[in-house]
């Protein structure tokens, strides 16, 4: 018996919380739901938690079908959070600005050169996350983006605060990486061997 | 990334190289404000990169703008 999660027309995070909660009684469970970025978070959930997520666009909505792998969820979900050697370095963008001060020019010039040079030094962020005003550098015109799709073409990982676009009104400009949600964010920061901030 | 061939122009403050940016893009001529690389300064310090091919043009759009230059590395 497959068990149905109808996550149409809910809002982020809705629909990876009702899918999660669902993985936790049943092994196999079918998400159903009607935008791409809600796809893509259940997806990414899944798969992190262990499952083989299937994907099947119907006329009246997404349907990802998920499947519960030998791994059990409950496991994945309280694995001991790594050492600082051990897990991903994850750099944190809370502003559109280097550092704070009186003058937001010079904040900006700063966080442009950071991210030129970040695509020189070493060790390269597995993740970049922007969240706040730090989500207008990752839309249409901004100054750092030819940056950030050298460092993305390089595999890092780049999400997306989707709270902080929508109060932006900054969606339909994102120009690159993943919308993502605060379970995804606060997943990411805990689980990373060493978060850096902007 | 790209083959193209750069040059940095090297100002005296910030604010040069904020308005050096601003009358190259006006020209059309495409730059970029990046940190000094490392073997030309160790100071912290910004400056404009362009491609060679342009190298000229800009000089004349900054000398027009009255944009002080100090100098010219290729990169």
């Amino acid at each position: 018996m497959v068990k149905i999660v109808d996550a149409r027309g809910l809002p982020c995070p809705q629909p990876v919380i009702l899918t999660r909660n669902a993985l936790q009684e049943d092994d196999t469970v079918t998400s159903v739901v009607d935008n791409e970025t809600a796809q893509r978070n259940v997806t990414r959930m899944a798969e992190k938690a262990g499952c083989a997520v299937r994907a099947e666009e119907r006329d009246n909505g997404i349907y990802l079908h998920i499947t519960r792998e030998d791994v059990l969820l409950e496991e994945t979900v309280s694995q001991p959070v790594p050492t600082l050697a051990g897990g991903p370095l994850v750099l944190v963008v809370p502003s559109e600005f280097m550092g704070r001060g009186e003058h937001p020019e010079l904040g900006q010039i700063l966080v442009r050169g950071f991210f030129h040079t970040l695509g020189e030094v070493e060790p390269l962020p597995e993740t970049i996350i922007f969240f706040n005003s730090g989500v207008k550098l990752v839309v249409e015109g901004s100054p750092v983006l030819e940056d950030l799709q050298g460092l993305h073409e390089r595999g890092v990982e780049i999400l997306v605060c989707g709270t902080c676009l929508g109060y932006y009104e900054l969606k339909e400009q994102m120009a690159i990486g993943e919308v993502s949600n605060m379970y995804t964010i606060a997943e990411t920061m805990l689980r990373a061997g060493k978060v850096v901030s902007l | 990334m790209t083959d193209k061939q750069y040059a940095v122009i090297l100002v005296y403050s910030t604010s040069y190289a904020l308005r050096a940016e601003k009358v190259l893009k006006q020209a059309g001529i495409s730059c970029k404000l990046i940190p000094v690389p490392r073997h030309l300064s160790s100071e912290c310090g910004v400056c404009v990169r362009i491609e060679r091919a342009d190298q000229e043009a800009a000089f004349q759009v900054l000398r027009t703008a009255r944009v002080e230059m100090e100098r010219v590395h290729d990169i």
